[in-house]
């Protein structure tokens, strides 16, 4: 099989031909996270593992389970206290981002050991909510 | 009534595009609002005029009625169209707009706050002779007081804002579901959507298929209907993929359920556009339909109507609330086409569909015979975590319905909106889905299918994606150096503003 040959046809527009056909790609992003999309079809490169959760209170070495944002939103409502004993499917928070509501629950029966958020913070992706046990 | 000559628009995103592009060609200046994170905003670069109206947070702009008022004044605008979401079905708004000489493009306040309370519009619907779903709104609206109502009803069971709609604030409680947790979810977010946390319980009906019907009215009598749209694509009752003509929809079942409409929306006293939504149950003729409700505003889904019989309802909502009599008769009115839309939300089905924010890097419309887009988005813009995560709306029609799914797919695959996810390949799944190019579809469908068509399929990079990323890597470090030379256009921008 031949090397697909690549052609840049326009700001972020690529001409791929390859296999006796070719392809638009367009093509967006940096070396560490690229993106691309073809035919109604999207592709998504990192260069590392998505960073580990940032927490704010420093790293807790012991901490099994963390409940981190998966994106930006707002804490609508914490169920839970530093301490409180809490089983698999409990909803510990609730985020809310464009208007839905989306609640966190518990991975497994666990102890509450922090607690990173208020309610009406924004929070950013990645960032550490509540540390379990 | 007084010619609209400033109208201000207390939306954002595409619809406050679609009425301002109405405004435009009819010589009415456009006043945007806005708040702190919508400044760059395409909304806001379009409109003639744009006022802040608040920091990001929708309670205190562009929920605000006080804030919005005070921005007409200060812009000297006499009429206010309010989109749909936001403020579109809140009588206190409407009739401020009222109390402050501004024409509210849209029914009267009275209306609003009839239709908008679930118990007199199911109230006038039986007068009218439409069938209603079982349903009520707890005099007692404590956690116990609809819990109580649930019973009575029986589950299966939908708890839901009474304020509003847009699957915003709604939950379906089953045999299984704690009711308590269902009911303070949809409370909360009935009370941030649209500021009100007042809920309705109804029963749920078993598979049944969402088909509303378009009406018009204008201040001189005149009430018509434009057909119907089928919504029964449905996630989460959230619409994802609407069409006219519906394909469950024979000619007797649409004559009996637009005759329906119009008789509810001349019984309502109703004024401007709104749209009456029925659940269907059965096929053909032998279809029975109930009342769902009544959206006392343009609907998000309004473009398959214009596409469908040709006409423009923003148009049409500008001059009948400036008194003038609808721009058409109801014999003119034809279903002329098929048209089909599908919503563009930034959401990833790969991941639970957890909505989307960021930049959009790359962000390109597709252009065909057929194709319309309604976008709010441009390249370089960012989609905000504050608000709906709608995006864009593809519109395609044909002389066939096998024509405008044909013309939507190959749209979709021509839209490439890299930076953020997108259901975009999502909804290509489900429009080459067997069962939608059959037309079996109702309002559960979606729901039962959407785990296996979110999977996303893509797996490995094909190696000629991957040899055009290469490309655009090679390409990107000369680009890089180029944008390290300051921008004067940017750099002005700063004392411009």
């Amino acid at each position: 099989m031949a090397e697909p040959k690549a052609t840049p046809i326009g700001p972020g527009v690529v001409q791929v031909v390859h296999d006796g056909r070719a392809d638009i790609v367009y093509v967006a992003g940096t070396s560490d996270d690229r993106w691309a999309f073809s035919n109604g079809r999207v592709y998504r490169e990192t260069a590392a593992p998505e960073s580990p959760a940032k927490t704010r209170s420093g790293s807790r070495p012991h901490v099994s389970q963390a409940l981190s944002a998966p994106m930006p939103a707002t804490v609508a409502s914490v169920s839970v206290q530093p301490g409180a004993r809490v089983r698999k499917g409990d909803t510990i928070l609730v985020l809310e981002a464009m208007k839905m509501e989306l609640p966190l629950r518990a991975p497994a029966d666990a102890q509450v050991v922090a607690v990173n958020c208020r309610v009406g913070e924004l929070v950013q992706p990645g960032t550490l909510l509540v540390e379990l046990e | 009534m007084p010619r609209i000559a400033r109208l201000l628009i207390a939306n954002r995103g595409e619809i406050a595009l679609r009425i301002i592009r109405a405004c435009r060609e009819m010589g009415i200046e456009s006043v945007a609002v806005y708040s702190d994170v919508d400044r760059a905003s395409p909304h806001v670069a379009a409109a003639d005029l744009a006022v802040r109206i608040g920091p990001a947070a929708a309670a205190e702009s562009y929920l605000s009625i006080s804030r919005i008022l005070e921005a007409a004044q200060e812009t000297g605008a006499d009429a206010v169209h309010p989109g749909y979401g936001f403020l579109s079905e809140n009588a206190a708004f409407a009739d401020a707009c009222e109390r402050a000489g501004l024409i509210f493009v849209g029914p009267p306040a009275a209306v609003i706050a009839r239709m908008g309370s679930k118990i007199e519009a199911r109230r006038l619907m039986d007068a009218a002779g439409v069938a209603v779903v079982p349903g009520e709104t707890p005099g007692d609206q404590s956690d116990a007081g609809i819990r109580r109502a649930i019973e009575r009803i029986g589950r299966p069971a939908l708890v839901k804002a009474s304020a509003g709609g847009g699957g915003k604030g709604m939950r379906r409680i089953d045999a299984d579901t704690d009711a308590d947790e269902a009911i303070r979810g949809a409370r909360r977010e009935a009370q941030a959507a649209f500021g009100d946390g007042t809920l309705y319980v109804e029963r749920a009906l078993e598979r049944p298929r969402h088909i509303e019907v378009q009406i018009f009215a204008d201040a001189h009598g005149h009430v018509i209907h434009l057909f119907e749209r089928e919504c029964s694509v449905q996630r989460r009752h959230q619409k994802i993929i609407e069409e006219s003509p519906s394909a469950a929809v024979a000619p007797g079942l649409r004559e009996r359920m637009t005759s329906a409409a119009v008789a509810a929306a001349r019984a309502a006293d109703y004024r401007n556009a709104g749209t009456i939504e029925f659940l269907v149950e059965g096929s053909g003729d032998a279809a029975t339909f109930f009342f769902l409700e009544m959206n006392t505003r343009l609907q998000v889904e309004h473009p398959v109507t214009e596409e469908v019989t040709g006409v423009d309802l923003v148009r049409a909502q500008l001059a009948v609330a400036s008194g003038d009599p609808l721009p058409w008769l109801d014999r003119s009115l034809q279903l002329q086409r098929h048209a089909i839309e599908a919503r563009v939300y930034a959401e990833d089905p790969g991941r639970g569909f957890l909505p989307q924010a960021g930049l959009l890097l790359l962000y390109r419309e597709p252009r065909a015979p057929g194709i319309r887009v309604d976008a709010g988005v441009v390249e370089g813009g960012a989609v905000s975590p504050h608000y709906d995560p709608i995006m864009a709306k593809v519109i395609a029609s044909g002389e066939t319905r096998s024509i405008a799914l044909a013309r939507l797919s190959a749209a979709l695959r021509e839209y490439p909106i890299l930076g953020i996810h997108t259901n975009v390949p999502f909804l290509l799944r489900v429009l080459e889905h067997p069962d939608f190019v059959a037309g079996r579809i109702d309002t559960t469908w979606l729901d039962r299918e959407a785990d296996a068509l979110a999977r996303n399929s893509d797996g490995e990079i094909p190696a000629f994606v991957r040899a055009a990323m290469e490309t655009a890597a090679a390409g990107a470090a000369v680009r890089e150096t180029q944008a390290s030379t300051p921008d004067p256009w940017r750099t002005l921008t700063a004392w411009r503003g």
